[in-house]
């Protein structure tokens, strides 16, 4: 079964700038008389199942992650799904990697994450994951315009691109489900844990000799 | 030899390098090469995208080691760019052997015509055309020695610019092609056009300890797994390993070389992999670490004696940079417009197709006034490498897709269709506003001034490279490929580098004399693509192997005399 990217709108009160506006400040009114301002998205509801968090990602942060790897690469029953390439794994290693010498990229996709609890804050003065399911596509559908979430949108999906169809031994592309779809036939030797990735770039960086 | 630590001493490993560590120690002259980049083995390179591009392990940290790079904007304004706030960089793979471990190998010969491009065409505005001083001839039984030594593959058919050979084909048969390269040559009878089997320096079957390709399907910005790609490291320095005679220095970067206040060098200082200062003695140095970085290195050679850089007080360093011209364009052969047949022998794991138009390497044409340079048209299957492929279904109309749309875009780029390409080369004209100087604010990470890389072209080589390009497109119309496209832009391909030091007879306007030893030092040899004037119309790394195998013959004559 296919079916096509159903695009969710965000309320149309947000597409009428003056009017959204107005709601912001309610809303932060309202929030300043609770006394919560400084609290915003530190307690999630107990009503939303948040993913564990880890040593990088707060339960937030990684449950926000999982969410919008899942709207961008959905299981829609056409090929794996952001699940079946494990790409929360995949973007964990790329966390994980001392060795990326664009390093600054990956403080960009914390940034990023907490742009998308503001922003969810902003629209729907809810934590992102308290949001509801078509709350959450419609939001990240407009990261994708946003000015700020244009450039973040790109960085996820490539990451999402990346788990897909790059080795699994770097925790994407699990069962090499990727490669199996798009009928890709991978070129050999494949690398191996002695000549992967981080021990080439020892050799490069002098860190082996 | 109690006075010198080495006979030669080379600072690079690569492709200009090769040549000279393999005759002068199999001649059993004492070798010693220093090279930046660590000592990657066959066992090392795998078929990683991870490694190769997504990291580009194989080359250094920008930020360490960066370039100022040049350019013209769109408003005509020369703006600067440091190399490690992103894009592309000067890089071409930092480890013994450099970037012949990561080329493509189309192994074109220069015609004869190359070599006198002034003689033959006359100026053009703007261009600095000269003819070298070496003629084809000089050169041809150097090209058959690396087509001998190195292997080359591949089959002579005759064609109106063949270039005389000394012998009748190349040593190994043509590598195996997918059956789109039938299909081009149909594609270019239609017009009357001569489509004919490209060369390639990898072996087609067993050779020494090499082993014959077998079709990984991931080639260029890739290391061979068998050693059939005829990179320096595998094909040559392997070899002169077996001499006793090559002592291989990685991870040392040489940053001066200096000389004794009568024209020759004493030694290369260098910083080995602990960071601390080293030194090589010997009675000769070869200098081939590629064009941008060798004409650095000469420039950063400053002492009073060459107060302008090492062999430039003609103040020729660094000019005259040359890159590819030309560029590349694609289309898309669907499989639903193809039979079932002829589906299943193109959509297979084979991406070879080796045939290449040189028709075309000569224009006869209105638009040109008559006669004028061409080049040559090289006929491909894109890479099997897959990031380049999900990149291209990333976007849709220049939106950025997600969700189900981003997923069927996938599975049709990926499963019904392939996207087929050429690739355009015609001269990189030598021009006042493509250059090597030294930056003088920015350093690396030893704190020398880093390369600053002027990359002015020639309206010419667009005027050339559409002319060839249109080519190109009417051949894929005519197999059948749709969304048909051709780039053609100033902006240089970054792993097709030469010039910066020519050679030449007037050590005015030269850097070099015509066996590649700097007019101004008498032990200095320049042996990569720095010494090309002119860069011909195809890709440069045979023309840089043929070369230096003819300046080690000049080497190995003058050693003797001197013993």
């Amino acid at each position: 079964m296919k079916s096509k990217t159903v695009k969710k709108s965000i309320p149309n009160r947000y597409l009428d700038l003056e009017q959204w506006q107005t709601d912001r400040r309610k809303f932060l009114r309202g929030a300043l008389l609770a006394g919560a301002m400084t609290q915003i998205g530190l307690f999630p509801s107990c009503s939303t199942k948040l993913k564990e968090g880890n040593d990088l990602l707060t339960a937030e942060q990684a449950t926000i992650l999982n969410d919008v790897l899942n709207i961008f690469f959905p299981n829609d029953g056409n090929g794996p799904d952001a699940e079946d390439i494990n790409a929360f794994g995949y973007v964990m290693w790329v966390l994980h990697d001392t060795l990326n010498r664009k390093i600054e990229d990956n403080a960009y996709i914390l940034v990023g994450l907490n742009w998308a609890d503001e922003t969810a804050q902003e629209i729907y003065f809810s934590p992102f994951v308290e949001l509801s399911q078509e709350q959450k596509e419609a939001l990240v559908g407009k990261f994708t315009e946003l000015d700020w979430g244009k450039n973040w949108s790109s960085m996820i999906i490539t990451l999402i691109l990346e788990a897909l169809v790059l080795d699994p031994i770097y925790g994407g592309n699990k069962n090499e489900a990727g490669w199996n779809w798009l009928n890709h036939t991978p070129g050999f030797p494949r690398p191996t844990e002695e000549n992967r990735y981080e021990r080439i770039m020892e050799k490069q960086m002098k860190l082996v000799k | 030899m109690a006075d010198f630590d080495c006979d030669i001493c080379i600072v690079g490993s690569g492709a200009g390098a090769g040549p000279i560590i393999y005759e002068l120690s199999r001649a059993g002259y004492k070798v010693v090469v220093l090279e930046k980049g660590p000592w990657l083995k066959t066992a090392d390179f795998t078929k990683d995208e991870m490694t190769a591009t997504r990291r580009d392990a194989y080359t250094p940290n920008l930020e360490e080691e960066r370039h100022i790079v040049v350019k013209k904007s769109s408003s005509g304004n020369w703006t600067e760019k440091n190399t490690a706030d992103g894009g592309s960089d000067l890089w071409n793979g930092s480890c013994v052997g450099g970037s012949s471990n990561f080329m493509s190998a189309y192994f074109h010969r220069m015609k004869p015509n190359d070599f006198q491009l002034y003689s033959k065409y006359g100026p053009i505005d703007g261009a600095n055309i000269v003819d070298w001083p070496i003629k084809y001839d000089d050169l041809e039984p150097y090209y058959a020695k690396v087509e001998k030594v190195i292997g080359v593959s591949g089959k002579v058919v005759d064609h109106k610019h063949q270039e005389p050979r000394s012998t009748p084909d190349y040593p190994h048969p043509p590598l195996t092609t997918n059956i789109v390269a039938d299909w081009f040559v149909e594609g270019g009878k239609k017009e009357g056009w001569n489509i004919v089997p490209a060369a390639r320096g990898i072996i087609s079957e067993p050779k020494d300890d090499r082993r014959a390709c077998y079709h990984s399907n991931y080639c260029g910005s890739y290391g061979c797994s068998s050693d059939a790609k005829a990179s320096s490291r595998a094909a040559l320095i392997n070899k002169a390993l077996e001499t006793g005679n090559c002592d291989i220095r990685p991870l040392s970067k040489v940053y001066h070389i200096a000389t004794n206040g009568q024209n020759e060098i004493v030694k290369a200082h260098y910083y080995d992999a602990d960071d601390n200062k080293q030194s090589v003695t010997a009675k000769i140095f070869v200098v081939a670490c590629q064009a941008v970085e060798t004409s650095r290195l000469l420039l950063m050679s400053k002492n009073e004696e060459f107060p302008n850089g090492l062999a430039n007080n003609s103040g020729q360093v660094g000019k005259n940079l040359l890159f590819a011209g030309g560029g590349a364009g694609s289309g898309y052969i669907r499989f639903d417009s193809l039979s079932e047949e002829d589906r299943k022998k193109f959509d297979v794991p084979l991406t070879f197709v080796n045939q290449a138009l040189i028709d075309f390497y000569e224009i006869d044409d209105p638009e040109f006034g008559g006669k004028a340079k061409g080049g040559t048209i090289d006929f491909l299957i894109e890479h099997s490498n897959p990031m380049p492929k999900v990149f291209r279904s990333k976007y849709k109309n220049g939106t950025l897709l997600y969700g189900s749309d981003l997923k069927e875009n996938l599975q049709d780029y990926f499963t019904k269709q392939k996207r087929v390409r050429y690739e355009v080369f015609c001269d990189w004209l030598p021009n006042d506003d493509c250059n090597v100087s030294l930056d003088e604010n920015v350093t690396d990470k030893w704190g020398d001034p880093v390369g600053k890389v002027k990359l002015g072209y020639h309206e010419q080589n667009l005027k050339v490279g559409n002319f060839l390009a249109n080519k190109g497109m009417t051949v894929l119309k005519n197999i059948g490929a749709i969304k048909v496209t051709k780039s053609i832009t100033g902006n240089p391909p970054t792993n097709l580098m030469a010039g910066g030091c020519r050679f030449g007879d007037d050590p005015k306007n030269s850097v070099l004399n015509a066996n590649c030893q700097a007019h101004e030092v008498n032990n200095l040899y320049v042996t990569d693509g720095s010494f090309m004037p002119t860069g011909g119309s195809v890709p440069y790394t045979f023309t840089i192997y043929a070369n230096a195998f003819r300046v080690a013959d000049h080497l190995i004559e003058r050693l003797g005399k001197e013993a």
